[in-house]
């Protein structure tokens, strides 16, 4: 018996088969595919204001150094010729909706991560020759379909998948074989690993932990005295090892909104108004999700970077927007008058319930009092 | 002040008035009960501004006089106090102290003057009327569980009593509901309380009540305004202020053509909905009911902690019919039902049920399914 050993796909019988699915700067490509204009130009989606935040970058604008949730300001600074346009979560959530069910085709398993990436486990191929033939003809038929790039990841785990996802990125694909990738992970320099980030990458530069190999030669106990919990993951990683599953149903924990004010807001009414968007923007999701939370959460941060929540949980989940909206206020209202400017308000729900069948939120329904 | 008293009388008279007493309270007076003495009685008052309790105990009074006192204080002396004991209890006007002397105990107490003890004018009380005590604990006991206790719709936070027509005759209703289920009962119009405004009486006002009829079977007499309502219970007499408000139009949420009747034996009913919903979790209490023909399955799924089901016989004719509700909220009415058989009148599993007694037809309860 014959068996291509070139890729992941050679693995054992208890091997998995993990496709990392990323589009290439999702939002941004969307602007650019729908509008020619600002084809070849660096575009930054989101806000352009004084406070806002870059939700995307074009790979233009990466080039001058633009990146995702960098402050606007910094952004126009690192590239005065940047075109900001306002993000249209619409058309996203419809373009990801279209890549899910491309998805579905070639497997059960999908685990999305947020509208633009997710995690596909294809162990059992349904017919096809290997994983990276499954990889390659997603990303053609998202490319055919929607007009936009994606790069894949293959691998036998999801941590190995996410990196290869990002290793020949933008419209690339990169396969991580089992033989592959303990090596691999040896020469990957620690802030590439998923979940390490600026700040854990900076202890562990202190610690003199430069590459997935210097992690790998450290003890279990080590790494968990100066990382805690993540260190026995990093210990694990650092072995090219993750037995994490692809998740097809993630329970959403919480659903909220917030924003951040153009100036400062000092009184109640200013407050209480400027609440009354968060609240639409929450309560839409509610009903686009249809879910309903009894713990809802009113987040503060103040002129100076503090950040206070409130919060509250009733016996029945929130079942209308007037609740939502009474109880908002009276989480708001106990916190004037206040001895700090309020810079963001931000309203969130959580404690879903959990329906008789146990797949989704049994809702309590309120009598039209 | 001056006088002596029987220790029974008085610990019984304390146990009324002091369970208002809030334990903390931001207003010193409001934590003493206040005690007149005068005309062959000593006077017991306690408040929390919202509403006060007030009853009067024979005693030999040999100087009249006022004062007040720390009230729970006042309450776990006497309770510690030998049964039968004779108390003399006695105002030093120098030192500002209360004494209390009983065989060879001796206690002094600080106290505050009774000037300040707040008052809750009741004004006139134009509507009267009187109900027996067995009445009133009904109307209190078959609606207070379904009182909402969210500060935010204040306006459901009470018992709604009120004159309501049926049919041809009048009624005196009660009503209650947190916006998930609604509970109704009612018994003819007493003498008297015809025009009486509709009233919203406070939760802890509800409960304050039925502590003081519990053991009662004498008739109370109700005295009721636009903004307090009274109770006279014997020597007892609880007055408090009304939530200002307006108690919503209750009448729209009552399914009026609901079709598909269900009769369960009501025991087997409580039996089964408290045995599978042991596998809910805390909060996700949701049972869901299957009818078809002449069974009903109840279940539960509980992603966390397994799952569970059971059938019971019951009387159904109509289609087939899945809805989902609130475990608790079943029990907390199936357990207020007399007769043996509960009737369930559905619709779909996103309307409101009712529920009707089969041992009382003054009695109904509107519960809103959950949607699983």
């Amino acid at each position: 018996m014959s068996m291509p050993c070139n890729a992941a796909d050679a693995a054992p019988a208890n091997v998995r088969r993990i496709i990392h699915v990323d589009m290439d700067a999702f939002y941004a490509s969307v602007e650019q595919r729908d509008d020619p204009k600002l084809r070849g130009k660096p575009v930054a989606v989101g806000g352009s204001k004084l406070r806002g935040v870059v939700a995307a970058a074009s790979y233009e604008a990466r080039r001058f150094g633009v990146r995702s949730a960098m402050p606007s300001v910094t952004a126009k600074r690192n590239c005065p010729e940047l075109i900001f346009v306002k993000p249209r979560f619409e058309v996203y959530k419809s373009v990801s909706q279209q890549i899910r069910e491309i998805f579905s085709e070639y497997t059960d398993a999908v685990e999305p991560l947020s509208l633009d990436e997710a995690y596909l486990d294809v162990t059992d191929l349904r017919g096809a020759a290997s994983a990276t033939e499954i990889a390659e003809a997603i990303r053609a038929r998202i490319k055919a379909e929607t007009g936009l790039t994606a790069s894949a990841g293959v691998s036998y785990n999801k941590f190995l998948a996410k990196i290869a996802s990002d290793y020949r990125k933008p419209d690339g694909l990169f396969v991580i074989t089992p033989r592959m990738g303990p090596g691999f992970v040896e020469a990957l320099p620690v802030g590439k690993f998923h979940g390490v980030g600026p700040a854990t990458a900076q202890r562990m530069h202190k610690l003199g932990l430069e590459t997935g190999l210097d992690i790998k030669a450290q003890s279990l106990e080590f790494l968990q005295q100066h990382f805690g919990k993540a260190g026995g993951y990093y210990y694990s990683i650092s072995r090219g090892v993750c037995e994490r599953q692809v998740k097809p149903h993630r329970i959403r924990k919480s659903l909220g909104a917030e924003r951040t004010f153009f100036t400062d807001l000092t009184t109640f009414a200013s407050a209480h108004e400027a609440l009354q968007e968060v609240i639409d923007k929450v309560w839409r999701h509610c009903e686009q999700a249809s879910i309903r939370g009894r713990t809802l959460t009113l987040k503060v941060k103040y002129a100076d970077f503090q950040q206070i929540t409130r919060s509250r949980t009733g016996d029945a989940p929130i079942s209308t927007r007037s609740e939502l909206e009474r109880l908002s206020c009276a989480l708001l209202t106990p916190i004037f008058p206040l001895a700090k400017a309020i810079r963001l308000l931000g309203v969130s729900l959580s404690s879903f319930g959990l329906s008789a069948d146990g797949d989704g939120e049994a809702e309590q329904l309120a009598l039209l009092l | 002040m001056r006088l002596v008293i029987e220790r029974g009388e008085l610990l019984r008279a304390l146990g009324h008035v002091t369970s208002v007493v809030e334990r903390r309270t931001t207003i010193p007076i409001l934590s003493n009960v206040l005690l007149r003495a005068g005309n062959g009685k000593l006077s017991l008052k306690a408040t929390d501004l919202e509403r006060e309790v007030i009853e009067d105990v024979a005693a030999t009074v040999s100087a009249p006089g006022a004062v007040t006192v720390p009230a729970h204080m006042l309450h776990d002396i006497v309770r510690k106090l030998p049964d039968g004991a004779e108390i003399e209890i006695k105002r030093d006007p120098e030192k500002e102290r209360l004494t209390i002397t009983a065989g060879q105990s001796r206690f002094a107490l600080q106290t505050l003057g009774p000037e300040d003890f707040p008052d809750i004018a009741a004004g006139d009380l134009a509507h009267s009327f009187e109900l027996g005590a067995a009445d009133l604990k009904r109307l209190i006991e078959k609606t207070r569980f379904a009182i909402s206790t969210e500060e935010t719709r204040y306006y459901l936070n009470g018992i709604f009593l009120h004159v309501a027509e049926k049919g041809s005759s009048r009624t005196l209703r009660a009503v209650a509901t947190d916006g998930h289920r609604l509970a109704q009962v009612e018994l003819s119009r007493p003498e008297g309380a015809e025009g009486m405004p509709g009233v919203i009486i406070p939760r802890k006002t509800v409960h304050e009540l039925h502590r003081l009829i519990e053991a009662s079977s004498a008739p109370v007499k109700i005295g009721v305004s636009p903004s307090k309502v009274r109770f006279e219970i014997g020597t007892v007499t609880l007055t408090s202020k009304l939530i200002d408000g307006t108690f919503p139009d209750y009448g729209r949420v009552i399914p009026q053509g609901n079709d598909k009747e269900l009769t369960v034996s009501n025991a087997d009913f409580i039996g089964a909905v408290d045995r599978v919903s042991t596998i809910a979790s805390e909060r996700g209490r949701a049972v869901k009911l299957n009818i078809t023909g002449d069974k009903l399955v109840l279940s539960v799924n509980n992603p966390e902690g397994g799952s569970a089901t059971e059938e019971i016989g019951v009387g159904y004719t109509a289609s087939p019919l899945e809805i989902g509700f609130n475990a608790r909220y079943l029990l907390d009415i199936a357990s207020q039902l007399e007769g043996d058989e509960a009737h369930f009148l559905l619709a779909d599993p996103g309307s409101p049920t009712m529920i009707r007694d089969g041992g009382d037809d003054t009695a109904l309860y509107v519960l809103m399914p959950m949607r699983v």
